[in-house]
């Protein structure tokens, strides 16, 4: 293979995309903590496949760059957790690296690639090594140089899989946990799964993960509107023996039919699967045309009017703009309700275990519709898909705080006062307060790790685990100690949805800090059943 | 001869008003569309009950009283050729003395010899309970009114009230506190200090994290700005949290010494109804407010 076009190029994203899809839950084990955490495999693998349907077609006319720019604006817009994003700034760097490129060579792809390694050390704001970072940036340096595409992606590899080894070396945390790290394990799977595609290998089919329900205003269309875009039509034809000859069939008859009868066409071939996404004034026309090949596994179709006027809601949200607005993210309705009378406009539902895209984000933006808006992302995890989200957003000055958990988002928007100065004053005050918390969790251990046993109540601070017990209640009190509760002047806790006798706990706390207030909410969280809040 | 009014949203009881011979005129809130007047609708006030009923999430709402009760309270002591000294609520808060202003001109072009005079003491609940009790005791002590109207010309500028709320919902509805920006809802733990402005309206001025601090800083206030307050009333005010109001005044104790009196008042359901429960405040004598 001398170089790569952009019908290639899109090929590799879903070899990496199906290759990961396979591993996920390998990649999600890779788990410093023995609780339920944000799973890298699947916010990388989402993340990957958000870039896996571009905007632009695959046909003879599209360039490589412009293959490039349309996958990486698919991740940006996708990107879930710490890793994902990180992935989506790779593939960003290589895109920019590509811009103009028809046809990318071993020479220019290897400068890509040394473009999506500065991207991605760019993504966060203190790079840290023994992370998919070091991974992905050996593997490019030791891919340098190489002859051809095929050596180059064999270097790539097996310097990414050197360098994923050492991860434990560069990480206590990692190797504390006995892992090596889960977003460069995610990297070197897509990277393998890259090299497949090259060498021209069938991909497995890409697991179709259902996209977030939209809200979808069907009023959008009436009675008397004009269809102006046609039909997003989607579908994954399995050609038929007896409609066709395997073995022979030349798939770029239904490409080229296709071509002429729709727009933005993503055309893939999988061993007997063909899979197709046009836009079309006529879905009905094109099933009947495919149908002649094969059968359908699955088909969508959807009405394009409706969704441009989900992302046309400019002038609409003009009206009734604020100074300030918040958006926050929580898990637990309580937890939830609790943001939102402390003044979020919008609480995205989302946490450890459930880790909410960019996309999410640009979404609270709009509806939270205000001139600056103070995010509170309330997860070390969460917290580079805010930034992200807030790099790309150009209506709104976006403001994210850094809070990494619920405890330091409560107190950071209870100290909120957009009275205080302007929004850098206000933003200054918001991160000092979020500062003079101290946060506990509590949560059940869902295997053994280290000197803690499965099925034990483990306490955490930050990246610590301080105590353990033989119940949710015991493990608090426990944490309490010995984060000092006593020295705090309000010692807050948010019940989980799990927790078992959380009035009994508030006595206890209150009984043995006579000095401290102490509050029981119901946060009705999950993973965690008691969330400790200190200040 | 000269009559005393004084108002429900002073937190003065009926049996407090008949020690100094003021009439009361009851100021109303409403629960479910249900206008309740108090002392007339009610001889005492069940403070548990009322405020348990707004610790289980009712909200009530208050109104101002209209121009022909203020005739029907005043008319009958200018027809029998009395004089009438009104020690009010603050007049910042609401827009009910604009009924009365239309009342009073009313009644003095009816009767046109007879006089109203009125002090403001810019507050309400406790600060307002303490003035209206000093104003009663110079009378009592045999000064002219025209003595005490020239006291309350400084001396109400001079009777400070700082106090804490445990939930800003109930202020948030009726958006009484200024400086208490964006953020007014369940600030768990966090309690607002608020205090009675020279102008006689709430104005916002901290936080403090924690029952204990909150107490604390009560306490503060009093060192920072108390001055001669041994020989004035000294008030403890509370919306039903009697535990919390006797620990500020152990702290006060501790603090001051236990040469002077302390009293207890529990505020009154319409002041109540904007504050919610588990409030404390100190009112005391002071530099400035």
């Amino acid at each position: 293979m001398d170089s790569i076009d952009a019908r290639l190029y899109l090929n590799l994203i879903r070899g990496g995309a199906a290759r990961l899809s396979a591993h996920r839950q390998t990649v999600n084990d890779l788990n410093v903590f023995p609780i339920p955490d944000g799973d890298t495999g699947d916010n990388m693998f989402m993340t990957i496949q958000a870039g896996c349907h571009p905007s632009t077609g695959s046909g003879t006319g599209t360039t490589l760059a412009e293959m490039a720019k349309a996958v990486s604006a698919g991740m940006l817009m996708g990107a879930r957790g710490n890793s994902g994003v990180i992935l989506s700034r790779i593939f960003a760097g290589l895109a920019k690296g590509l811009a103009d490129i028809r046809e990318a060579g071993v020479g220019t792809f290897s400068r890509a690639m040394q473009a999506g390694v500065e991207e991605s050390y760019h993504a966060v704001s203190e790079p840290v090594e023994g992370t998919i970072l070091t991974v992905f940036r050996e593997g490019v340096e030791a891919a340098a140089g190489s002859k051809d595409l095929e050596e180059y992606f064999d270097l790539l590899i097996s310097a990414m899989d050197l360098s994923l080894q050492h991860t434990p070396e560069l990480l206590d945390v990692l190797k504390k946990a006995g892992v090596v790290d889960s977003g460069g394990a995610g990297l070197l799977y897509i990277a393998e799964g890259m090299r497949a595609a090259l060498h021209g290998e069938a991909a497995e089919v890409l697991e179709e993960v259902a996209p977030a329900a939209q809200h979808v205003d069907l009023n959008a269309f009436t009675e008397d509107s004009v269809l102006e875009f046609g039909y997003c039509t989607e579908f994954l034809l399995r050609l038929q023996r007896s409609k066709v000859d395997l073995d022979t069939f030349d798939e770029t008859v239904i490409q080229d039919w296709l071509s002429s009868h729709g727009d933005s066409l993503v055309f893939f071939r999988d061993g007997s699967i063909v899979k197709v996404h046009v836009h079309t004034r006529t879905p009905g026309e094109i099933l009947n045309h495919c149908q002649q090949y094969g059968e359908f596994l699955t088909i969508k179709v959807e009405n394009m009017t409706l969704q441009h006027h989900e992302n046309h809601m400019d002038e609409r949200f003009k009206a009734g703009r604020k100074a300030y607005g918040v958006v926050a993210v929580a898990s637990g309705s309580g937890l939830a309700d609790t943001f939102k009378e402390l003044g979020a406009g919008v609480v995205i539902e989302g946490g450890q275990t459930m880790n909410p895209s960019v996309e999410c984000f640009i979404e609270a933006f709009d509806t939270v519709n205000a001139e600056t808006v103070f995010v509170l992302p309330n997860n070390g995890n969460i917290l580079l898909t805010a930034r992200q989200a807030a790099e790309m957003y150009d209506k709104a000055d976006i403001r994210v705080i850094p809070t990494r958990t619920l405890g330091e988002g409560y107190y950071a928007l209870a100290n909120l006062d957009t009275e205080a100065g302007d929004a850098s004053a206000v933003e200054t005050a918001l991160t000092e307060a979020a500062e003079e918390v101290a946060t506990g969790l509590v949560s059940r251990a869902i295997r053994d790790s280290g000197d803690f046993h499965e099925g034990e109540y483990l306490g955490i601070q930050g990246k610590k685990i301080l105590t353990a017990g033989p119940d949710p209640e015991s493990a608090l009190l426990a944490l309490a100690d010995t984060m000092k509760a006593g020295s705090f002047d309000v010692i807050l806790v948010f019940a989980g949805s799990e927790a078992r006798d959380s009035d009994g706990v508030r006595k206890a706390l209150a009984a043995r800090y006579p000095r401290s207030e102490v509050i029981l909410q119901s946060g009705g969280q999950p993973v965690y059943e008691y969330i400790l809040v200190l200040f | 001869m000269l009559r005393l009014f004084t108002d429900t949203d002073t937190d003065i009881t009926p049996a407090v008003a008949a020690e100094y011979g003021y009439r009361l005129i009851s100021m109303p809130y409403s629960v479910d569309a249900k206008t309740v007047y108090p002392y007339v609708d009610f001889d005492e006030f069940e403070a548990r009950k009322f405020y348990d009923m707004l610790r289980s999430g009712v909200l009530p709402t208050t109104s101002a009283i209209s121009k022909e009760r203020y005739i029907a309270y005043f008319e009958p002591e200018f027809a029998a050729g009395n004089d009438i000294l009104y020690v009010h609520f603050s007049r910042a808060m609401t827009v009910t003395f604009n009924a009365m202003d239309e009342a009073v001109a009313e009644l003095k072009a009816k009767y046109p010899t007879r006089q109203f005079h009125e002090i403001d003491t810019k507050g309400i609940t406790t600060i307002s309970y303490t003035i209206v009790r000093e104003v009663g005791d110079l009378l009592k002590a045999g000064k002219s009114l025209e003595e005490v109207l020239d006291w309350a010309k400084t001396e109400v500028d001079k009777f400070a009230m700082y106090f804490f709320a445990d939930d800003l919902k109930f202020f948030r509805r009726s958006g009484r506190v200024s400086g208490l920006a964006a953020t007014m809802g369940t600030l768990i733990g966090i309690r607002p200090i608020i205090y009675m402005s020279q102008e006689g309206k709430m104005v916002s001025c901290g936080k403090e994290k924690g029952r204990l601090k909150a107490m604390e800083r009560l306490v503060q206030q009093v060192a920072d700005l108390g001055d001669d307050f041994k020989s004035h009333r000294f008030v403890i005010g509370h919306t039903d949290a009697p535990e919390l109001a006797e620990e500020v005044g152990k702290m006060i104790r501790e603090r001051f010494g236990d040469d002077f009196p302390i009293e207890y008042v529990v505020a009154n359901p319409t002041a109540g109804s904007h504050a919610g429960p588990n409030g404390v405040g100190v009112c005391f004598h002071a530099k400035h407010r």
